[in-house]
Protein backbone atom coordinates (compact mmCIF):
# COMPACT_ATOMS: atom_id res chain seq x y z
CA UNK A 1 0.00 0.00 0.00
CA UNK A 2 2.98 2.24 0.99
CA UNK A 3 4.65 1.80 -2.30
CA UNK A 4 1.98 2.34 -4.36
CA UNK A 5 0.91 5.92 -2.41
CA UNK A 6 4.21 6.97 -3.25
CA UNK A 7 4.37 7.09 -6.90
CA UNK A 8 1.05 9.11 -7.41
CA UNK A 9 1.92 11.64 -4.10
CA UNK A 10 5.74 12.42 -6.24
CA UNK A 11 3.50 12.96 -9.39
CA UNK A 12 0.80 15.26 -7.79
CA UNK A 13 3.72 16.90 -5.88
CA UNK A 14 5.07 17.49 -10.03
CA UNK A 15 2.52 18.90 -10.90
CA UNK A 16 1.30 21.02 -8.40
CA UNK A 17 5.02 22.84 -8.88
CA UNK A 18 4.59 23.37 -12.41
CA UNK A 19 1.42 24.80 -11.48
CA UNK A 20 2.64 26.70 -8.73
CA UNK A 21 5.49 27.73 -11.49
CA UNK A 22 3.02 28.88 -14.22
CA UNK A 23 1.35 30.73 -11.73
CA UNK A 24 4.14 32.61 -10.63
CA UNK A 25 4.51 33.76 -14.14
CA UNK A 26 1.04 35.35 -14.45
CA UNK A 27 -0.11 38.74 -13.40
CA UNK A 28 -3.24 39.51 -12.52
CA UNK A 29 -5.59 41.25 -15.60
CA UNK A 30 -5.77 44.04 -12.82
CA UNK A 31 -4.01 46.38 -13.00
CA UNK A 32 -1.62 45.04 -15.04
CA UNK A 33 -3.54 44.66 -18.72
CA UNK A 34 -6.05 47.10 -17.63
CA UNK A 35 -3.65 49.79 -17.62
CA UNK A 36 -2.21 48.98 -21.10
CA UNK A 37 -5.18 48.70 -22.29
CA UNK A 38 -6.39 52.25 -21.22
CA UNK A 39 -3.01 54.14 -21.96
CA UNK A 40 -3.41 52.58 -25.32
CA UNK A 41 -7.34 53.85 -25.75
CA UNK A 42 -6.30 57.15 -24.90
CA UNK A 43 -3.50 57.39 -26.88
CA UNK A 44 -5.58 56.45 -30.08
CA UNK A 45 -8.23 58.46 -29.61
CA UNK A 46 -5.81 61.65 -28.81
CA UNK A 47 -4.44 60.27 -31.53
CA UNK A 48 -7.50 60.03 -33.98
CA UNK A 49 -8.77 63.36 -32.74
CA UNK A 50 -5.42 65.11 -33.75
CA UNK A 51 -5.44 63.38 -37.54
CA UNK A 52 -9.48 64.49 -37.59
CA UNK A 53 -8.13 67.65 -36.75
CA UNK A 54 -5.43 68.14 -39.02
CA UNK A 55 -6.79 66.17 -42.47
CA UNK A 56 -10.17 66.30 -43.53
CA UNK A 57 -12.21 63.33 -44.94
CA UNK A 58 -12.86 63.83 -49.08
CA UNK A 59 -15.40 65.25 -50.74
CA UNK A 60 -15.40 65.48 -54.42
CA UNK A 61 -18.48 66.97 -56.52
CA UNK A 62 -22.16 65.57 -56.33
CA UNK A 63 -22.35 61.93 -57.91
CA UNK A 64 -23.61 62.21 -61.45
CA UNK A 65 -24.12 59.11 -63.33
CA UNK A 66 -23.82 60.80 -66.46
CA UNK A 67 -19.78 61.71 -65.89
CA UNK A 68 -17.73 58.70 -65.47
CA UNK A 69 -14.03 60.16 -63.86
CA UNK A 70 -11.06 59.08 -65.46
CA UNK A 71 -9.64 56.50 -63.43
CA UNK A 72 -12.48 55.44 -61.48
CA UNK A 73 -11.70 53.26 -58.59
CA UNK A 74 -13.23 50.92 -55.87
CA UNK A 75 -11.47 51.68 -52.79
CA UNK A 76 -8.37 51.30 -51.96
CA UNK A 77 -8.45 47.82 -50.48
CA UNK A 78 -10.48 46.86 -53.35
CA UNK A 79 -7.83 48.24 -55.81
CA UNK A 80 -5.62 44.86 -55.83
CA UNK A 81 -8.53 42.80 -57.21
CA UNK A 82 -9.24 46.04 -59.72
CA UNK A 83 -5.36 45.76 -60.74
CA UNK A 84 -6.14 41.93 -61.82
CA UNK A 85 -8.88 43.44 -63.18
CA UNK A 86 -6.86 44.52 -66.44
CA UNK A 87 -4.91 41.25 -66.76
CA UNK A 88 -7.30 38.67 -67.23
CA UNK A 89 -10.93 37.58 -67.11
CA UNK A 90 -13.31 39.84 -64.49
CA UNK A 91 -15.29 36.16 -63.36
CA UNK A 92 -11.30 35.12 -62.24
CA UNK A 93 -10.28 38.84 -61.11
CA UNK A 94 -13.59 39.83 -59.48
CA UNK A 95 -14.96 36.85 -57.93
CA UNK A 96 -12.77 33.63 -58.11
CA UNK A 97 -9.78 34.38 -57.16
CA UNK A 98 -10.88 37.01 -54.00
CA UNK A 99 -13.59 33.63 -53.02
CA UNK A 100 -10.57 31.02 -53.49
CA UNK A 101 -8.10 33.28 -51.67
CA UNK A 102 -10.54 33.88 -48.51
CA UNK A 103 -11.05 29.80 -48.06
CA UNK A 104 -7.28 28.81 -48.33
CA UNK A 105 -7.12 32.01 -46.01
CA UNK A 106 -9.14 29.92 -43.63
CA UNK A 107 -8.12 26.92 -44.34
CA UNK A 108 -4.33 27.76 -42.94
CA UNK A 109 -4.47 26.12 -39.26
CA UNK A 110 -6.10 22.78 -41.50
CA UNK A 111 -3.16 22.26 -43.28
CA UNK A 112 -0.78 23.85 -40.83
CA UNK A 113 -1.87 21.93 -37.90
CA UNK A 114 1.28 21.05 -36.14
CA UNK A 115 2.30 22.72 -32.87
CA UNK A 116 5.78 24.13 -34.03
CA UNK A 117 6.49 27.52 -33.90
CA UNK A 118 3.23 28.29 -31.75
CA UNK A 119 2.69 31.31 -29.79
CA UNK A 120 6.28 33.50 -30.22
CA UNK A 121 7.28 35.44 -33.25
CA UNK A 122 8.45 33.86 -35.86
CA UNK A 123 10.36 31.31 -33.48
CA UNK A 124 11.14 28.05 -35.60
CA UNK A 125 14.26 27.92 -37.03
CA UNK A 126 13.62 28.93 -40.88
CA UNK A 127 11.07 31.37 -40.15
CA UNK A 128 12.77 34.68 -40.98
CA UNK A 129 14.26 33.18 -44.21
CA UNK A 130 11.02 31.90 -45.98
CA UNK A 131 9.62 35.41 -44.20
CA UNK A 132 11.87 37.22 -46.69
CA UNK A 133 12.15 34.67 -49.47
CA UNK A 134 8.05 34.54 -49.54
CA UNK A 135 7.81 38.36 -49.62
CA UNK A 136 10.72 38.84 -51.79
CA UNK A 137 9.56 36.64 -54.56
CA UNK A 138 5.69 37.62 -54.24
CA UNK A 139 6.70 41.39 -54.71
CA UNK A 140 9.07 41.67 -57.23
CA UNK A 141 7.14 37.89 -59.50
CA UNK A 142 4.23 40.48 -59.28
CA UNK A 143 6.46 43.65 -60.08
CA UNK A 144 7.61 41.30 -63.05
CA UNK A 145 4.12 40.22 -64.06
CA UNK A 146 2.68 43.57 -64.30
CA UNK A 147 5.54 45.21 -66.50
CA UNK A 148 5.22 42.44 -68.92
CA UNK A 149 1.28 42.70 -69.35
CA UNK A 150 2.11 46.30 -69.90
CA UNK A 151 4.75 45.77 -72.75
CA UNK A 152 7.91 47.36 -70.82
CA UNK A 153 10.24 44.47 -71.83
CA UNK A 154 8.89 45.56 -75.40
CA UNK A 155 9.44 49.26 -74.88
CA UNK A 156 12.47 49.20 -73.39
CA UNK A 157 13.97 46.84 -76.15
CA UNK A 158 12.38 49.92 -78.85
CA UNK A 159 14.17 52.61 -77.09
CA UNK A 160 17.70 51.01 -77.00
CA UNK A 161 17.30 49.66 -80.18
CA UNK A 162 15.45 51.79 -82.12
CA UNK A 163 13.74 48.76 -83.83
CA UNK A 164 11.13 46.95 -83.59
CA UNK A 165 10.27 44.40 -80.52
CA UNK A 166 11.31 41.13 -82.51
CA UNK A 167 8.61 39.06 -81.26
CA UNK A 168 5.16 40.47 -81.75
CA UNK A 169 3.19 37.54 -80.45
CA UNK A 170 5.46 37.77 -76.66
CA UNK A 171 4.38 41.93 -76.40
CA UNK A 172 2.58 41.47 -73.76
CA UNK A 173 -0.67 38.87 -72.81
CA UNK A 174 -3.50 39.71 -75.10
CA UNK A 175 -0.55 39.58 -77.98
CA UNK A 176 -0.70 36.10 -77.35
CA UNK A 177 -4.44 36.11 -78.85
CA UNK A 178 -3.78 38.91 -81.06
CA UNK A 179 -0.29 38.23 -82.75
CA UNK A 180 -0.21 34.39 -83.78
CA UNK A 181 -2.28 33.34 -86.44
CA UNK A 182 -4.33 31.07 -84.73
CA UNK A 183 -6.75 28.62 -86.84
CA UNK A 184 -10.12 30.37 -87.55
CA UNK A 185 -12.31 27.40 -86.57
CA UNK A 186 -10.62 28.11 -83.48
CA UNK A 187 -11.77 31.60 -82.47
CA UNK A 188 -15.63 30.37 -82.46
CA UNK A 189 -16.19 26.58 -81.46
CA UNK A 190 -19.55 25.71 -81.25
CA UNK A 191 -19.42 23.91 -77.85
CA UNK A 192 -23.51 24.16 -77.87
CA UNK A 193 -24.41 23.12 -80.97
CA UNK A 194 -21.50 20.28 -81.28
CA UNK A 195 -21.17 18.56 -77.97
CA UNK A 196 -23.81 19.94 -75.52
CA UNK A 197 -26.49 18.53 -77.54
CA UNK A 198 -29.34 19.68 -74.47
CA UNK A 199 -31.67 19.43 -77.89
CA UNK A 200 -31.69 15.63 -77.62
CA UNK A 201 -33.10 15.80 -73.71
CA UNK A 202 -35.44 18.01 -75.22
CA UNK A 203 -34.54 21.29 -73.59
CA UNK A 204 -33.42 24.40 -74.60
CA UNK A 205 -30.61 24.71 -77.08
CA UNK A 206 -27.70 26.43 -75.06
CA UNK A 207 -26.00 28.49 -77.40
CA UNK A 208 -22.41 28.80 -76.09
CA UNK A 209 -19.45 29.66 -78.47
CA UNK A 210 -15.62 29.03 -77.17
CA UNK A 211 -12.82 31.52 -78.30
CA UNK A 212 -9.92 29.27 -77.66
CA UNK A 213 -7.31 32.14 -77.84
CA UNK A 214 -9.28 34.22 -75.66
CA UNK A 215 -9.75 31.42 -73.30
CA UNK A 216 -6.15 30.85 -73.35
CA UNK A 217 -5.35 34.12 -72.88
CA UNK A 218 -8.03 35.68 -70.33
CA UNK A 219 -8.16 32.47 -68.03
CA UNK A 220 -6.00 29.47 -68.74
CA UNK A 221 -2.71 31.16 -68.74
CA UNK A 222 -3.66 33.62 -65.27
CA UNK A 223 -4.71 30.89 -63.90
CA UNK A 224 -1.72 28.72 -63.82
CA UNK A 225 0.52 31.36 -63.19
CA UNK A 226 -1.43 32.25 -60.11
CA UNK A 227 -1.50 28.54 -58.90
CA UNK A 228 1.46 27.13 -60.58
CA UNK A 229 3.85 30.22 -59.49
CA UNK A 230 3.17 29.36 -55.58
CA UNK A 231 3.59 25.66 -56.26
CA UNK A 232 7.23 25.84 -58.28
CA UNK A 233 7.91 28.32 -55.42
CA UNK A 234 7.12 25.57 -52.44
CA UNK A 235 9.09 23.05 -54.52
CA UNK A 236 12.27 25.11 -55.36
CA UNK A 237 12.40 25.72 -51.94
CA UNK A 238 11.76 22.23 -50.60
CA UNK A 239 14.51 21.16 -52.76
CA UNK A 240 17.05 23.88 -51.91
CA UNK A 241 16.27 22.54 -47.84
CA UNK A 242 14.94 26.93 -47.58
CA UNK A 243 11.47 25.04 -46.23
CA UNK A 244 11.18 21.91 -44.89
CA UNK A 245 8.37 21.59 -42.31
CA UNK A 246 4.49 22.42 -42.64
CA UNK A 247 5.14 25.74 -40.72
CA UNK A 248 8.22 27.26 -43.23
CA UNK A 249 5.74 26.19 -46.35
CA UNK A 250 3.25 28.35 -44.51
CA UNK A 251 5.13 30.98 -43.80
CA UNK A 252 6.83 30.92 -47.33
CA UNK A 253 3.11 31.50 -48.61
CA UNK A 254 1.43 33.64 -45.86
CA UNK A 255 4.47 36.22 -46.98
CA UNK A 256 4.57 36.16 -50.66
CA UNK A 257 0.33 36.38 -50.57
CA UNK A 258 0.90 39.82 -48.26
CA UNK A 259 3.75 41.07 -50.67
CA UNK A 260 1.42 39.78 -53.58
CA UNK A 261 -1.91 41.54 -51.83
CA UNK A 262 0.32 44.19 -50.78
CA UNK A 263 1.99 45.13 -54.59
CA UNK A 264 -0.85 44.88 -56.29
CA UNK A 265 -2.42 47.55 -53.81
CA UNK A 266 0.38 50.09 -54.03
CA UNK A 267 0.11 49.87 -58.01
CA UNK A 268 -3.73 50.12 -58.26
CA UNK A 269 -3.57 53.07 -56.08
CA UNK A 270 -0.55 55.14 -56.39
CA UNK A 271 0.69 53.71 -60.37
CA UNK A 272 -2.70 53.97 -62.60
CA UNK A 273 -3.82 56.73 -64.08
CA UNK A 274 -6.28 57.92 -66.71
CA UNK A 275 -7.51 55.05 -68.74
CA UNK A 276 -5.50 52.97 -66.36
CA UNK A 277 -2.53 53.12 -67.51
CA UNK A 278 0.61 52.35 -65.36
CA UNK A 279 1.54 56.53 -64.66
CA UNK A 280 1.92 57.92 -61.43
CA UNK A 281 -1.24 59.09 -59.53
CA UNK A 282 -2.97 60.62 -56.66
CA UNK A 283 -6.94 60.63 -55.80
CA UNK A 284 -6.16 64.29 -55.35
CA UNK A 285 -4.21 65.04 -58.58
CA UNK A 286 -7.52 66.41 -60.80
CA UNK A 287 -9.17 69.47 -60.49
CA UNK A 288 -10.94 68.55 -57.32
CA UNK B 1 -18.63 43.56 3.03
CA UNK B 2 -18.37 39.69 1.79
CA UNK B 3 -16.51 40.32 -1.20
CA UNK B 4 -13.66 42.99 0.09
CA UNK B 5 -10.80 42.07 1.93
CA UNK B 6 -8.28 45.17 3.54
CA UNK B 7 -5.01 45.19 3.07
CA UNK B 8 -2.61 45.13 6.57
CA UNK B 9 -1.58 48.42 6.60
CA UNK B 10 -4.22 50.88 4.99
CA UNK B 11 -2.87 53.65 3.52
CA UNK B 12 -4.57 57.69 2.76
CA UNK B 13 -5.43 56.25 -0.68
CA UNK B 14 -7.56 53.65 1.25
CA UNK B 15 -8.96 55.11 3.91
CA UNK B 16 -10.28 58.51 1.06
CA UNK B 17 -12.00 55.51 -0.91
CA UNK B 18 -13.71 53.73 2.15
CA UNK B 19 -14.68 57.40 3.05
CA UNK B 20 -16.47 58.04 -0.20
CA UNK B 21 -17.21 54.58 -1.54
CA UNK B 22 -18.25 52.09 1.79
CA UNK B 23 -22.20 53.30 1.05
CA UNK B 24 -25.00 51.28 0.09
CA UNK B 25 -25.01 53.32 -3.31
CA UNK B 26 -21.71 52.40 -4.34
CA UNK B 27 -21.74 48.38 -3.06
CA UNK B 28 -25.13 47.81 -5.21
CA UNK B 29 -23.12 48.99 -8.62
CA UNK B 30 -19.55 47.40 -7.33
CA UNK B 31 -19.36 44.24 -5.65
CA UNK B 32 -15.46 44.31 -4.82
CA UNK B 33 -13.56 46.73 -2.71
CA UNK B 34 -11.11 48.66 -3.66
CA UNK B 35 -8.77 47.12 -6.07
CA UNK B 36 -5.04 46.81 -4.07
CA UNK B 37 -5.42 43.29 -3.15
CA UNK B 38 -4.62 40.61 -5.17
CA UNK B 39 -8.21 39.27 -4.18
CA UNK B 40 -9.88 42.52 -4.94
CA UNK B 41 -7.81 42.95 -8.14
CA UNK B 42 -9.43 39.26 -9.51
CA UNK B 43 -13.07 39.96 -7.93
CA UNK B 44 -12.95 43.61 -10.00
CA UNK B 45 -12.33 41.58 -12.58
CA UNK B 46 -14.19 38.89 -12.08
CA UNK B 47 -17.19 40.90 -11.14
CA UNK B 48 -17.56 43.18 -13.48
CA UNK B 49 -19.47 42.56 -17.30
CA UNK B 50 -16.99 44.84 -19.32
CA UNK B 51 -13.48 43.52 -17.60
CA UNK B 52 -14.91 39.99 -17.68
CA UNK B 53 -14.51 39.65 -21.13
CA UNK B 54 -10.81 39.19 -19.53
CA UNK B 55 -9.66 36.11 -17.53
CA UNK B 56 -8.31 37.49 -13.82
CA UNK B 57 -4.38 36.03 -14.56
CA UNK B 58 -2.61 36.55 -17.72
CA UNK B 59 0.79 34.92 -18.98
CA UNK B 60 3.71 37.31 -18.41
CA UNK B 61 4.42 37.54 -22.25
CA UNK B 62 0.68 38.44 -23.22
CA UNK B 63 0.87 41.84 -21.32
CA UNK B 64 4.57 42.90 -23.81
CA UNK B 65 3.27 45.40 -26.24
CA UNK B 66 5.16 43.25 -28.81
CA UNK B 67 3.47 40.29 -28.50
CA UNK B 68 0.28 41.63 -29.58
CA UNK B 69 1.48 45.24 -30.67
CA UNK B 70 -2.34 45.94 -29.30
CA UNK B 71 -3.81 44.67 -32.59
CA UNK B 72 -7.09 43.29 -31.73
CA UNK B 73 -7.74 45.44 -29.07
CA UNK B 74 -7.35 48.47 -31.39
CA UNK B 75 -9.65 46.69 -33.48
CA UNK B 76 -12.36 46.53 -31.39
CA UNK B 77 -11.11 50.13 -29.58
CA UNK B 78 -11.86 51.56 -33.95
CA UNK B 79 -15.12 49.17 -33.48
CA UNK B 80 -16.60 50.95 -30.73
CA UNK B 81 -15.22 54.35 -31.99
CA UNK B 82 -16.76 53.94 -35.27
CA UNK B 83 -20.01 52.84 -33.74
CA UNK B 84 -20.15 56.16 -31.42
CA UNK B 85 -19.30 58.56 -34.09
CA UNK B 86 -21.37 56.88 -36.60
CA UNK B 87 -24.46 57.24 -34.12
CA UNK B 88 -23.80 61.01 -34.39
CA UNK B 89 -23.56 61.58 -37.92
CA UNK B 90 -26.53 59.45 -38.10
CA UNK B 91 -28.47 62.21 -36.63
CA UNK B 92 -27.49 64.41 -39.78
CA UNK B 93 -27.77 62.20 -42.37
CA UNK B 94 -31.03 60.98 -44.32
CA UNK B 95 -30.07 58.26 -47.12
CA UNK B 96 -31.67 59.48 -50.43
CA UNK B 97 -30.16 60.90 -53.33
CA UNK B 98 -31.77 64.10 -52.80
CA UNK B 99 -30.43 64.61 -49.68
CA UNK B 100 -27.39 62.72 -49.01
CA UNK B 101 -24.73 65.02 -50.45
CA UNK B 102 -26.43 67.92 -49.32
CA UNK B 103 -26.77 66.20 -45.82
CA UNK B 104 -22.50 65.81 -46.13
CA UNK B 105 -22.26 69.01 -46.96
CA UNK B 106 -24.29 70.78 -44.35
CA UNK B 107 -22.44 68.76 -41.79
CA UNK B 108 -19.64 69.98 -42.89
CA UNK B 109 -20.23 73.99 -43.09
CA UNK B 110 -23.25 74.19 -40.74
CA UNK B 111 -22.81 71.63 -37.68
CA UNK B 112 -20.86 72.13 -34.99
CA UNK B 113 -18.12 69.70 -34.35
CA UNK B 114 -19.52 68.40 -37.92
CA UNK B 115 -16.24 67.97 -40.09
CA UNK B 116 -14.74 66.29 -36.83
CA UNK B 117 -17.17 63.97 -36.86
CA UNK B 118 -16.79 62.88 -39.96
CA UNK B 119 -13.03 63.23 -40.33
CA UNK B 120 -12.87 60.57 -37.02
CA UNK B 121 -15.44 58.18 -38.68
CA UNK B 122 -13.69 58.06 -42.14
CA UNK B 123 -10.04 57.95 -40.35
CA UNK B 124 -11.39 55.54 -37.92
CA UNK B 125 -12.85 53.00 -41.08
CA UNK B 126 -9.51 53.14 -42.95
CA UNK B 127 -7.21 52.24 -39.41
CA UNK B 128 -9.88 49.61 -38.88
CA UNK B 129 -9.25 47.73 -42.08
CA UNK B 130 -5.59 48.49 -41.47
CA UNK B 131 -5.39 47.20 -37.95
CA UNK B 132 -7.66 43.82 -38.77
CA UNK B 133 -5.26 43.12 -41.43
CA UNK B 134 -1.81 43.47 -39.22
CA UNK B 135 -3.89 42.03 -36.44
CA UNK B 136 -4.14 38.69 -39.05
CA UNK B 137 -0.50 39.16 -39.74
CA UNK B 138 0.56 39.42 -35.94
CA UNK B 139 -1.63 36.47 -35.31
CA UNK B 140 0.06 33.98 -38.32
CA UNK B 141 3.55 35.12 -37.58
CA UNK B 142 3.13 34.12 -33.51
CA UNK B 143 1.82 30.76 -35.02
CA UNK B 144 -1.56 31.31 -32.23
CA UNK B 145 -3.74 29.49 -35.54
CA UNK B 146 -2.93 26.45 -34.70
CA UNK B 147 -4.88 23.63 -32.66
CA UNK B 148 -7.21 24.57 -30.52
CA UNK B 149 -7.27 27.85 -32.28
CA UNK B 150 -8.06 26.58 -35.71
CA UNK B 151 -11.73 27.46 -35.64
CA UNK B 152 -11.27 30.92 -33.59
CA UNK B 153 -8.89 31.89 -36.94
CA UNK B 154 -12.05 31.18 -39.12
CA UNK B 155 -14.08 33.63 -37.54
CA UNK B 156 -11.44 36.08 -37.64
CA UNK B 157 -11.68 35.12 -41.87
CA UNK B 158 -14.92 36.41 -41.19
CA UNK B 159 -14.40 39.18 -39.37
CA UNK B 160 -11.85 40.30 -41.98
CA UNK B 161 -15.07 40.38 -44.64
CA UNK B 162 -17.80 41.96 -42.51
CA UNK B 163 -14.73 44.91 -42.01
CA UNK B 164 -13.84 45.18 -45.05
CA UNK B 165 -17.89 44.88 -46.45
CA UNK B 166 -18.67 47.74 -43.46
CA UNK B 167 -16.30 49.79 -45.05
CA UNK B 168 -17.71 49.12 -48.54
CA UNK B 169 -20.87 50.10 -47.79
CA UNK B 170 -20.28 53.37 -45.56
CA UNK B 171 -18.28 54.13 -49.30
CA UNK B 172 -21.01 55.33 -51.11
CA UNK B 173 -22.93 56.70 -48.20
CA UNK B 174 -21.88 60.52 -49.08
CA UNK B 175 -23.13 60.03 -52.29
CA UNK B 176 -20.20 62.24 -54.01
CA UNK B 177 -18.37 60.94 -57.32
CA UNK B 178 -15.83 59.15 -55.54
CA UNK B 179 -18.62 56.89 -53.82
CA UNK B 180 -20.86 56.12 -56.91
CA UNK B 181 -18.13 55.61 -59.00
CA UNK B 182 -15.93 53.37 -56.74
CA UNK B 183 -18.94 51.13 -55.79
CA UNK B 184 -19.99 51.12 -59.77
CA UNK B 185 -16.78 49.45 -60.53
CA UNK B 186 -16.82 47.60 -56.87
CA UNK B 187 -20.27 46.22 -57.74
CA UNK B 188 -19.53 45.65 -61.27
CA UNK B 189 -16.63 43.27 -60.14
CA UNK B 190 -19.98 40.96 -58.45
CA UNK B 191 -21.36 41.01 -61.76
CA UNK B 192 -18.74 39.03 -63.54
CA UNK B 193 -18.72 35.77 -61.34
CA UNK B 194 -20.37 33.18 -63.65
CA UNK B 195 -23.73 32.01 -63.51
CA UNK B 196 -25.36 34.03 -60.43
CA UNK B 197 -22.88 36.81 -61.09
CA UNK B 198 -25.55 39.29 -62.51
CA UNK B 199 -28.54 38.21 -60.24
CA UNK B 200 -26.21 38.56 -57.42
CA UNK B 201 -25.22 42.02 -58.76
CA UNK B 202 -28.86 43.31 -59.32
CA UNK B 203 -30.29 42.10 -55.76
CA UNK B 204 -27.21 44.06 -54.43
CA UNK B 205 -27.51 47.24 -56.29
CA UNK B 206 -31.11 46.81 -56.56
CA UNK B 207 -31.75 47.94 -60.08
CA UNK B 208 -28.84 48.08 -63.33
CA UNK B 209 -27.83 50.76 -61.80
CA UNK B 210 -25.93 52.60 -58.50
CA UNK B 211 -28.70 54.76 -57.48
CA UNK B 212 -31.53 55.15 -54.63
CA UNK B 213 -32.32 51.32 -54.56
CA UNK B 214 -28.50 50.82 -54.35
CA UNK B 215 -28.19 54.00 -51.53
CA UNK B 216 -30.84 52.60 -48.80
CA UNK B 217 -29.63 49.10 -49.43
CA UNK B 218 -26.08 49.81 -48.63
CA UNK B 219 -27.25 52.46 -46.06
CA UNK B 220 -28.98 49.56 -43.85
CA UNK B 221 -26.51 46.76 -44.45
CA UNK B 222 -23.69 49.83 -43.02
CA UNK B 223 -26.12 50.94 -40.03
CA UNK B 224 -27.67 48.06 -38.89
CA UNK B 225 -27.17 44.39 -40.53
CA UNK B 226 -23.44 44.43 -40.98
CA UNK B 227 -22.59 46.05 -37.50
CA UNK B 228 -24.74 43.24 -35.91
CA UNK B 229 -22.98 40.37 -37.90
CA UNK B 230 -19.57 41.83 -36.57
CA UNK B 231 -20.80 42.27 -32.87
CA UNK B 232 -22.16 38.76 -32.64
CA UNK B 233 -18.32 37.42 -34.31
CA UNK B 234 -16.96 39.36 -32.24
CA UNK B 235 -18.64 37.55 -29.28
CA UNK B 236 -17.58 34.52 -30.63
CA UNK B 237 -14.26 35.60 -31.02
CA UNK B 238 -13.52 37.07 -27.94
CA UNK B 239 -15.54 34.01 -26.00
CA UNK B 240 -13.27 31.44 -27.89
CA UNK B 241 -9.46 33.15 -27.28
CA UNK B 242 -11.12 32.58 -23.24
CA UNK B 243 -12.03 28.91 -24.07
CA UNK B 244 -9.00 27.91 -26.26
CA UNK B 245 -7.28 28.73 -22.85
CA UNK B 246 -6.30 32.37 -23.54
CA UNK B 247 -3.74 33.56 -25.99
CA UNK B 248 -1.23 30.75 -27.72
CA UNK B 249 1.71 29.77 -26.10
CA UNK B 250 4.63 28.26 -26.90
CA UNK B 251 4.21 24.13 -25.66
C1 LIG C 1 -12.90 42.97 -36.37
C2 LIG C 1 -11.87 42.24 -36.38
C3 LIG C 1 -11.14 41.61 -35.19
C4 LIG C 1 -11.15 41.95 -33.86
C5 LIG C 1 -11.89 43.10 -33.17
C6 LIG C 1 -10.27 41.00 -33.19
C7 LIG C 1 -9.97 41.03 -31.83
C8 LIG C 1 -9.05 40.20 -31.21
C9 LIG C 1 -8.48 40.41 -29.90
C10 LIG C 1 -8.80 41.60 -28.97
C11 LIG C 1 -7.63 39.38 -29.65
C12 LIG C 1 -6.73 39.23 -28.40
C13 LIG C 1 -5.26 39.32 -28.71
C14 LIG C 1 -4.79 40.42 -29.59
O1 LIG C 1 -5.17 41.58 -29.37
O2 LIG C 1 -4.05 40.13 -30.54
C15 LIG C 1 -7.68 38.49 -30.79
C16 LIG C 1 -7.00 37.30 -30.92
C17 LIG C 1 -7.07 36.46 -32.02
N1 LIG C 1 -7.55 36.80 -33.26
FE1 LIG C 1 -8.68 38.44 -33.67
N2 LIG C 1 -9.78 40.10 -34.11
C18 LIG C 1 -10.27 40.45 -35.35
C19 LIG C 1 -9.99 39.84 -36.55
C20 LIG C 1 -9.23 38.68 -36.68
C21 LIG C 1 -8.76 38.13 -37.93
C22 LIG C 1 -8.98 38.76 -39.31
C23 LIG C 1 -8.11 36.96 -37.61
C24 LIG C 1 -7.43 35.96 -38.53
C25 LIG C 1 -7.74 35.70 -39.72
C26 LIG C 1 -8.16 36.80 -36.18
C27 LIG C 1 -7.65 35.70 -35.47
C28 LIG C 1 -7.38 35.72 -34.11
C29 LIG C 1 -6.79 34.62 -33.37
C30 LIG C 1 -6.46 33.22 -33.92
C31 LIG C 1 -6.60 35.09 -32.05
C32 LIG C 1 -5.94 34.32 -30.90
C33 LIG C 1 -4.51 34.78 -30.86
C34 LIG C 1 -3.67 34.12 -29.81
O3 LIG C 1 -4.08 33.10 -29.23
O4 LIG C 1 -2.54 34.62 -29.59
N3 LIG C 1 -8.83 37.87 -35.64
N4 LIG C 1 -8.55 39.02 -31.73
Amino acid sequence: MAAANTQPVAASRAVEARKRRQREEELLVWPDLVFIEFISAVLFTVLTVALAVLVDAILLDRANPAVTPNPSKAPWYFLNLQELLLHMHPALAGVIVPTVALIALGAIPYWDNTAEGQGEWLSTPRAWLNTYVGAGVGSVGTLLLILFDDAQHAKIWEKLTGTDWPIPALRNLRAIQNEIPWPKSWLKVPLGDKVLRTDLLGLPKISLNINIPGLIVEQIIPLSTMVGLPILLSIVAWKTKIAQTKRDHMILQFSGFIAVYVTLTIIGTYVRGEGLALVPYTIFAGDH
Amino acid sequence: MAATESPERRSMGDRVYDAIFTNRLWRSIFRSGYPNTPRNQMLAVATNVFLHLHPTRIHRTHVKITHTFCLGGLSFFLFLGLTISGVLLMFYYVPSVERAYEDILALETDVRFGQLMRNMHRWMAHGMVLTVLMHMMRVFYTGAYKPPREFNWVVGVVLLVLTLLLSFTGYLLPWDQLALWAITVGTNMVGSAPLLGEPNRFVLVGGFQVGQAALIRFYTLHVIGLPLMAAVFMTVHFWRIRRDGGLARPL
